[in-house]
This record gives C-alpha cells, sequence and structure tokens, in this order.
C-alpha cells in the first residue's frame, strides 16, 4: 500500500495503481481519452496530465504514472486547465464536426471535453480529415474523420480479442487507424472496438441513426446464447431493443462480448416470429385463441397420458423458473418422461464428472482462469462456442503468460496465441490423447496418487496408452503429450476446460471420464485456484442440469423418446424451445418421432421446421421479454431483466406453464418469479439460501468461488478408433452462430448468412475447390450440398460444417458420430 | 409650457386621423399585421436542395419544454441523416423559440403567421409537408 495525497485528500491505494486509478478510487475525476480500465496504460492523448510536486517543471500523464510514497498530486490548475485546452484545440483541428449527424453525440468523450473547457475557438487551423468511411460490412461502420487516435481499438482487438484486426499506419498528421491493406474490417465482429472508442469513429451499423443516447432505456440483463453467461444491457426505444449498450460495471464478461451477444439481439423484434398460437386443422396450421389452444393441449395431453404417454422435450434457454415450472406441469400430465438438449450430449458429461469428482458443474470462476499459469483447452471449438471464456484465456496467456494445450482435431484461433500448443489430432480421438496424457504422468512418476480411488484399474487400462502408441494412432507426437502433461502437473494454477453441446454429443462421458482423470493425477483437483470448467452450449444449460430437468425414475431421455415415438410407443410430445429437427443428430429419427407420435405441441418464437410439424404450436417469449434467473457455466445466477413487451399474443414460458398447469387442473399458481425460485431454492440444495432479489449485479455463485471434488476416483476410459476414409467430416459451431435462434437474428446472419462447408487449403487444392463452389457431401446413405469456404484451420482430409442451419440439413448425415466419413464431390 | 403642451397634443390628434391609425380592422380581409421581425409564430423547416436542412439531430425535440416535436431520424439512398419524420403539435406548443435556439445547422426558424386558429385538433399536427415552406 501507498500513501499519498491528491488536490488535498489523502489516500492510500495499492502499489501497483495509477495515479488516475488512485484519484478515482478517491472519487476525484481527472478526464481521460485514451486510458480503459481494460487495457494497459498508454499513455496517447495527454489530456490526463496532472502536477505532481516531486516531479515539478512539467505535467505528468496521470493514466501512466505509478503512484509512490508522499506523492502530492494537483488534478486542477491554470496550467493544466490551459493544457488540456490546448489538446482539445489539436484534436479539434482536423476533426470533422459532425456532431449533429454522428451517433456519439451525446456520450462522446470528445464532446463532452470540449463544452467541459469550453474550446469555442480554435487558434490553430488546419484541414479537416477527408478519409473515405468504411461501411463494406453490415455491422461497424468506420469513420477515421472522427478518430482521435487513442488506438483504444487497436489495443482491444490486440490485448483482448485476440484478433488484431487493426494497427496504426502513416505518420504526423498522416498518421491513421488502418486494417490489413487498409481493406474494409472482416472480423469475428464482436465489437468490442465499437465500445472501446472514446468517439464516433467507430460505430454499430444496425444502429446507425436510430436514437440518441439519451432516449434510449437500459435494461440489464443476461444473454440468450452461451453458456458464458455475459451480461448483455439492451438499449430499448419504443419497445424494441435497438442496440446493446457497453456495460462493464456489471456482470462477469468486464463489458466483453461476441458477435451474438453485441448484435444478435435482433431475433426478438425479427417479423417472423409467432404472434398467436396456431391449431392444426386440416392438416393446416391456422391461427387459434389461447384458451382454444391451450384446451387442445390440456385435452391432448391427458388422453396421451392415458394411452401410451407424454413425452417433454425442452431448450436450455428457459430460466430457472421457467424448468421448474415445466417440471410442475411434467408432474401434471403425469410422466417422468422429461429431458432437455437431446442427443444427451450434458448427460455423458454430467454422467462422466459424477463418477469420477462427484460434481456437476465448473468447480471453478473465470476470473481464476486469468490468473492460471497452464491452461488445457479440450477441442478448438471452444472458442467458436464461448468467445468471451475464449477472451479470459486470451488475456491469461498474452498478459499472464500461461502456457496453452489445445487438444483438438483443427487448428483453431487458440493455436495462434503465443505460449500456445495445439495436440493436433485425428478426428474422434480426443479421449486417446487424454488417456496418454494421463499415462505419460503415470509413467514418470509426477501423478498425484493420494487419496485417489481406482488407481490399479486405471493403471491397468492405460497400458494400452502409452504416449508413443498413442502417438502413431492420434498424429500427435509423444514428445508433446508428454510436455504437455508434465506442464499441465507442474502448474501452480491450472484449468482444463470442457465445452459441450449438440453438435458435440459423442463420447460425451468418456471425454468428461478422461478430463476429470487427468484433472486429479496432474493435481488439477486439489490445487487452489485449480479448475476444471465444464461449459454449456446455451445460456441455461448449467440451470437445467442443476434443477434436474432430466428423465425421473423409469422416465425417457430425450433420445429413448424420440425412438419411442417413431416406433408409436409414446403417444405425445411437447418440445419447448427448441428446433429439434434442425439441431438434434439424426434428422430423418426426429422426423419420425414427431409423425409418430400422435399429438405434438411445439413452443417456440418462430415456425421452426419442427413447429410446422406439431399438431399446436404455442407463441413463447425471447429473453428480452423475460424476467428470472440464468445460471451459467461458472455456476453463476444472475437475473434476466425484461426488457420490451411481446409481440401480439406471445407469452412468456413462465405464464404458458402456469396457464397450462392450470387447465391441467394442477392448479400452479406463484405470485411471481421471485415465489417461484423460493420454491425451486427449496428442492434444490445448492440453491439453498440464495434469494431472488438479492441476486445482485454480479450474481450468485452457487457452491463459492470454488466447489470442492466430492470425490476422487479415477475412471478407466477406453479411447476410439480412428474414422476411415479419404474424407472426415466434423460438425460444430461456428463463431457467429449458436444453436439455431441466432438464425433468425440479422447481425449473426448478415456475416454467415448460410451453411457452409469448411475444407483446409491443401485439400482445396487438390480438389480444386474454391469459396463458394457447390459441394456434395454423401455420407449414411443421404446427401447434401452445402458451398465451399477455403481456411487454414484444417488437417488435410478433414472437412467441417456447423450445425446452425435448418436448410442445409446437415443432420441428414450427422446421427451423433464424433466424425463422419464422407464422399465428397463437386 | 402651455406651447409644448398644445404641440403633444396636436401629435396625439394626428394620430387619431385616417392614415395613421395603427388599429386595423382584423380580420377584415386584406388586413395582415406585418408583425416584427423578432415575432415568433408558427415554425418553418428550412429548405436545401432537394431536401429539408434538418438532419435529425434531435437536439429540438430534447430542448422543447413543452414536448411538442417529434423526430424520427432514418438513413437516406445517398446516406445522409434525415428527418422520416418531423411533427409539431401546435396545440402543446408554448412558442418559446427553444428549437430554433437550439438547431445546429439553422434549419428551423419561426415564422411571422400567426393566424393558427383551426376546426379540428388534427390540424394543429404540422408534419413535414407543412412545415417545409
Ligand atoms: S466524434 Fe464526438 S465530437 Fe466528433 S462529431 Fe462525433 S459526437 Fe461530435
Ligand atoms: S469487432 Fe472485434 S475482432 Fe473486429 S476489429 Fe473490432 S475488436 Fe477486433
Ligand atoms: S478509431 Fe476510436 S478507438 Fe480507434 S484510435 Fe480512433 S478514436 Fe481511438
Ligand atoms: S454468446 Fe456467450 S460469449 Fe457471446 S456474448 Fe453471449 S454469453 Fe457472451
Ligand atoms: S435541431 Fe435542427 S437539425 Fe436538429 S432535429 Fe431540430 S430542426 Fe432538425
Ligand atoms: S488518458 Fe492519459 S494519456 Fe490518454
Amino acid at each position: 500500500m501507498v500513501n499519498l495525497t491528491i488536490d488535498g485528500k489523502e489516500i492510500t491505494v495499492s502499489k501497483t495503481a495509477t495515479i488516475y486509478e488512485a484519484a478515482k478510487e478517491a472519487g476525484i475525476d481527472i478526464p481521460v481519452l485514451c486510458y480503459a480500465k481494460k487495457l494497459l496504460p498508454y499513455g496517447a492523448c495527454r489530456v490526463c496530465l496532472v502536477e505532481v510536486e516531486q516531479m515539478k517543471g512539467r505535467l505528468i500523464p496521470s493514466c501512466t504514472t505509478p503512484v509512490t510514497e508522499g506523492m502530492v498530486v494537483t488534478t486542477m490548475s491554470d496550467e493544466i486547465q490551459k493544457v488540456r485546452k490546448t489538446v482539445l484545440e489539436f484534436l479539434l483541428v482536423n476533426h470533422v464536426i459532425d456532431c449533429p449527424v454522428c451517433d456519439k453525440g451525446g456520450e462522446c468523450d470528445l464532446q463532452d471535453l470540449t463544452y467541459e473547457y469550453e474550446v469555442v475557438t480554435n487558434r490553430f487551423e488546419g484541414e479537416k480529415f477527408d478519409l473515405p468511411t468504411d461501411e463494406v460490412n453490415p455491422l461497424i461502420e468506420r469513420n477515421m474523420n472522427r478518430c482521435v487516435l487513442c488506438g483504444k481499438c487497436v489495443r482491444v482487438c490486440d490485448e483482448i480479442v485476440g484478433y488484431g484486426s487493426y494497427s496504426f499506419i502513416n505518420r504526423g498528421f498522416e498518421t491513421k487507424i488502418a486494417t490489413a491493406f487498409d481493406r474494409g474490417l472482416n472480423c469475428e465482429f464482436c465489437g468490442q472496438c465499437v465500445s472501446m472508442c472514446p468517439v464516433g469513429a467507430i460505430l454499430p451499423r444496425p444502429f446507425k441513426f436510430k436514437a440518441r443516447p439519451w432516449q434510449i432505456k437500459e435494461v440489464d440483463s443476461v444473454c440468450s446464447y452461451c453458456g458464458n453467461g455475459c451480461t448483455i444491457t439492451m438499449g430499448v426505444k419504443d419497445n424494441k431493443v435497438q442496440t446493446i449498450r457497453f456495460n462493464d460495471k456489471i456482470g462477469v464478461n468486464d463489458g466483453n462480448l461476441c458477435i451474438r451477444g453485441r448484435f444478435g439481439y435482433s431475433y426478438a423484434n425479427s417479423d417472423d416470429r409467432l404472434t398467436t398460437p396456431l391449431i392444426k386443422k386440416d392438416g393446416e396450421l391456422v391461427e387459434a385463441s389461447w384458451d382454444e389452444a391451450l384446451e387442445a393441449v390440456a385435452e391432448g395431453f391427458k388422453k396421451a397420458a392415458a394411452d401410451k404417454g407424454v413425452g417433454i422435450i425442452s431448450g436450455a434457454r428457459l430460466t430457472n423458473e421457467e424448468l421448474f415450472l415445466l417440471k410442475n406441469v411434467a408432474k401434471a400430465i403425469g410422466t417422468e418422461n422429461l429431458d432437455h438438449s437431446g442427443g444427451e450430449c450434458y448427460k455423458g458429461v454430467t454422467e462422466g464428472l459424477v463418477e469420477t469428482l462427484g460434481v456437476k458443474a465448473s468447480t471453478g470462476t473465470f476470473p481464476q482462469v486469468e490468473d492460471a499459469d497452464v491452461i488445457l483447452s479440450i477441442r478448438s471449438d471452444f472458442y467458436e462456442t464461448h468467445p468471451v471464456f475464449g477472451m479470459v484465456v486470451n488475456q491469461a496467456v498474452k498478459r499472464n503468460e500461461a502456457q496453452l494445450f489445445i487438444v483438438a482435431d483443427k487448428k483453431g484461433k487458440f493455436g495462434k496465441l503465443p505460449n500456445a500448443e495445439t495436440l493436433l489430432h485425428k478426428p474422434a480421438l480426443e479421449v486417446n490423447v487424454l488417456n496418454a496424457m494421463a499415462q505419460a504422468l503415470i509413467e514418470d512418476g509426477s501423478a498425484v496418487t493420494d487419496g485417489v480411488d481406482g488407481l490399479d484399474e486405471l493403471k491397468k487400462s492405460l497400458a494400452d496408452y502409452a504416449p508413443e502408441k498413442v502417438a502413431a494412432a492420434t498424429g500427435v507426437p509423444a514428445e508433446q503429450i508428454k510436455a504437455a502433461a508434465k506442464a499441465l502437473a507442474g502448474a501452480n494454477k491450472s484449468a482444463i476446460l470442457l465445452a459441450y453441446g449438440l453438435p458435440y454429443t459423442a463420447q460425451s462421458k468418456e471425454i468428461a471420464v478422461a478430463a476429470a482423470n487427468l484433472a486429479i493425477l496432474s493435481g488439477n483437483v486439489d490445487k487452489e485456484g485449480s479448475n476444471l470448467y465444464l461449459c454449456g452450449e446455451k445460456a441455461n444449460s448449467q440451470g437445467a442440469i442443476d434443477l434436474g430437468v432430466i428423465p425421473a425414475g423409469s422416465g425417457q431421455g430425450a433420445q429413448q423418446m424420440l425412438d419411442a415415438a417413431a416406433a408409436g410407443s409414446l403417444s405425445a410430445l411437447y418440445v419447448v424451445g427448441e428446433d429439434m429437427v434442425t439441431s438434434y443428430p439424426d434428422r430423418e429419427k426426429v422426423e419420425k418421432a414427431l409423425d409418430g407420435a400422435g399429438f405434438v405441441v411445439a413452443q417456440d418464437l418462430f415456425l421452426s421446421p419442427t413447429a410446422q410439424k406439431a399438431d399446436v404450436v404455442l407463441p413463447a417469449a425471447s429473453f428480452a421479454e423475460k424476467d428470472g434467473t440464468f445460471t451459467n457455466a461458472e455456476r453463476r445466477i444472475q437475473r434476466v431483466h425484461p426488457g420490451i413487451t411481446s409481440p401480439g399474443e406471445a407469452k412468456t414460458d413462465y405464464a404458458i406453464f402456469e396457464l397450462l398447469a392450470n387447465k391441467l387442473g394442477a392448479g400452479l399458481s406463484y405470485t411471481g418469479p421471485a415465489a417461484v425460485f423460493a420454491a425451486l431454492a427449496n428442492e434444490v440444495d445448492a440453491y439453498k439460501g440464495v434469494e431472488f432479489n438479492a441476486i445482485g449485479a454480479q450474481g450468485v455463485v452457487w457452491g463459492g468461488e470454488e466447489l470442492k471434488a466430492a470425490t476422487k476416483k479415477v475412471v478407466p476410459v477406453k479411447g476410439a478408433a480412428a474414422v476411415d476414409g479419404k474424407f472426415v467430416l466434423l460438425t460444430g459451431s461456428a463463431l457467429y452462430h449458436s444453436g439455431t435462434v441466432s438464425t433468425h437474428a440479422k447481425g449473426p446472419v448478415a456475416v454467415v448468412p448460410e451453411a457452409y462447408v469448411e475444407f483446409g487449403s491443401e485439400d482445396a487444392t487438390v480438389l480444386q475447390v474454391a469459396d463458394g463452389d457447390m459441394i456434395k457431401i454423401k455420407a449414411n446413405g443421404a446427401e447434401v450440398q452445402l458451398k465451399a469456404k477455403v481456411d487454414k484451420r484444417l488437417p488435410q482430409g478433414v472437412v467441417f460444417a456447423p450445425y446452425h442451419f435448418a436448410e442445409a440439413g446437415l443432420n441428414k448425415l450427422y446421427k451423433g458420430e464424433a466424425a463422419i466419413a464422407v464422399e465428397v464431390s463437386k | 409650457m402651455i406651447k409644448e403642451f398644445i404641440q403633444g397634443l396636436l401629435i396625439t390628434l394626428k394620430y387619431l386621423g385616417p392614415g395613421h391609425t395603427t388599429t386595423v380592422q382584423y380580420p377584415r380581409k386584406g388586413h395582415r399585421l406585418q408583425p416584427s421581425d423578432r415575432f415568433r409564430g408558427l415554425h418553418r423547416l428550412v429548405p436545401d436542395h432537394d431536401r429539408e436542412k434538418c438532419v435529425a439531430c434531435y437536439l429540438c425535440p430534447t430542448v422543447c419544454p413543452a414536448k411538442c416535436i417529434t423526430v424520427e431520424s432514418a438513413e437516406n439512398e445517398k446516406g445522409e441523416k434525415y428527418p422520416k419524420v418531423y411533427k409539431i403539435d401546435l396545440l402543446r406548443c408554448i412558442f418559446c423559440g427553444y428549437c430554433v435556439e437550439a438547431c445546429p445547422v439553422e434549419a428551423i426558424e419561426m415564422t411571422g403567421d400567426y393566424e393558427l386558429a383551426n376546426y379540428h385538433r388534427d390540424d394543429f399536427t404540422f408534419d413535414k409537408k407543412r412545415l417545409v415552406r
């Protein structure tokens, strides 16, 4: 701690603080332009100059100068005032004063400072910038005529996002920020540069000319896409989410978002939203009243329950309260067939973790990853499924020099980080590599074995996974496997990251067990600050697991329900918030199930391919219309707040479940989400003691910052065999999309509008495939046609296609395998 | 003393005679008042080439104490910001002139037009068509 005096106020701050930060802590305002809390100090703009008694004779930039003991700082004097004014005058020499048409007007730092320092005339004269604007892409508009060269965009894209779109080019008055070769921006479109720019030089295009900042109502909520649980602050006007506002004050994401959170909100405003209930009459879905529809649903379910039973399959983007009500609806119907996210991706992973560690969730929280010195990411797709968690990893690697290992079947963005090594294996062999790492630890005696159960069997089974042997099968050099294992075991603090989701259903239990084995043997489980992270694909995947939205007793899981329905031994299906036809593995089976079940009810925002097959369709509400809680991948229970009302007669799932339960005669009635939460907290141990209204801006992490593993049991687990075939197809998530909802959101669709098949550049050359060529892909007796995309991520013989798009029909080929041997032709 | 008094009275008397009176027979036809330049009457949106000068900056609706101005901005074919909607509800307007003062591009003025009575409520809504003159 250091003591210093600022403007006569004596304060004590940490010795790593800068003068600016110290002043801020003391409630003293110093103006800044190029400073940002999450970026490294830079000192480019000089508006933060202050006087320090010990350094008389010149003014000191407060944002870069660390505090020292006994420092006496003055933040305002005539001279400081004059110098700051001069700095502003300089900035305004070339600045086009576009304020009336500049969307930043009203929250522009330059505008505010100009006003505050009364810069009404300029002693200097110069030509105004006249640079072309970059409006090639549909999401981010760049107007360099308004740039003040603070470098925040350059730094955020490099330091945090790890993408590196921008750099300074030219010198002197000609200096400007440019993309590579000064072409239009083409990047991840995460919008971090938009939120960092202190002026109107980088703006969100979908919000262009829509409103002034002061006209907008800000509503804090949680992103509905992935399990990262980023806080998003909706900018609401005219009952529409107009934009997502920058907010680094609350939540887990430090104001960082990915394209889905930043630009994917617009599905809530979509004209395609369902606005009335629909009932199938003579093969056509026709509009109906709520009363009619609910009557039909209740009737249908009662009949089906008395016949061969009802199956309920839910998505994982419902709030905890809604999932709880759904369980009650299931009880009212009298069925135990209740499940979420088919393909059973979540089921295997949780079973695996329960068997080994006795937990069903991440053991740590995100900030701990930033301090880790070794990180193991299983699957390179981790950045794609959880981009903002990916940014945490970026910072751990770039700032804190963590060593990053990626066990993956393709090269990804992670692999490009300094200190990153990709253990690039043949498709489907993750478990083999993880086993080999475990074996390497056992071989060299560095494995932690104290208090570990099941060691002997594990040792026996791992004999087949000597690194050398696995190297031959997987293509990962034995040395690399050993080095990675050694680093992991030697780490002071390590993090093991594992994501799951609908496109990663194969071997989920095996991967979870292998990862947990490795966590135990490497000491990750025992060390403080070392954790295993289990990251669900959807916003409330963890909540669904916590609440036990899974088959109870003799109930059937999603796959069993589909099998049963297809075979005619289940009479009704209730599909809530999931487009199974598009996203579940094996479309044929799903379609057969929907045809085979006598009565199908779909509850969704859109008339999805699944809803089209339903007998009754109930229009539901988006996250922007809901009140409740989500639980993110670090077990953080966070509040979701409604910003807008639902279109037409659409209702929240909460309201629908309540009405339906009452129609079923269950008399479900709560005063609101708080009451439902109280009821669920009573039933779910982990949520005990958490109060709905006490969930603050940072949420509540159930189980505490570090969840202790209940058991330490290593379990033998078998790897897979490599998939034979000239080409092997992998499916998964694309960075720009999440699930199927994002295909209704303008932002993500503007960047990736349709399905594609990705080739590595080597294969593309051999096959003479270029971007945009139509490619036929055949496997499992089906064929799909997709546009080609060529990139450098994929090794030879591997092709990749994202699973989000309904029309593409990828799940005609994908039946739940880790990798599929395919025939590829033009 | 008396002389000055008579002189003064004469001036007064002069203004009683025809041609000098300031009282007009209003609203008899042809009798229009010419208010001073500073008079604050009906607004006018200043035209500029093929469009209005207004750039839909939202300052006038923001400053308006009577909250009677509605602006909706949009992008035109040339990529410029323009007011897709510009409306003043004269029934609420208090003719303070703040909008004129706030406008950064001198796109709104107040004219000497004072004949604003009308028969229907709707007639008091002045949209772009009626304001751009
Ligand atoms: S960047 Fe700021 S100062 Fe420059 S035109 Fe926009 S609002 Fe005005
Ligand atoms: S949107 Fe994100 S990736 Fe693209 S330039 Fe900005 S910060 Fe970089
Ligand atoms: S574009 Fe914005 S963030 Fe980037 S240097 Fe210019 S002013 Fe700073
Ligand atoms: S999709 Fe995930 S990472 Fe992206 S903003 Fe939403 S919660 Fe954050
Ligand atoms: S202040 Fe002027 S430019 Fe701005 S909206 Fe009003 S009339 Fe238009
Ligand atoms: S804020 Fe300190 S130099 Fe820019």
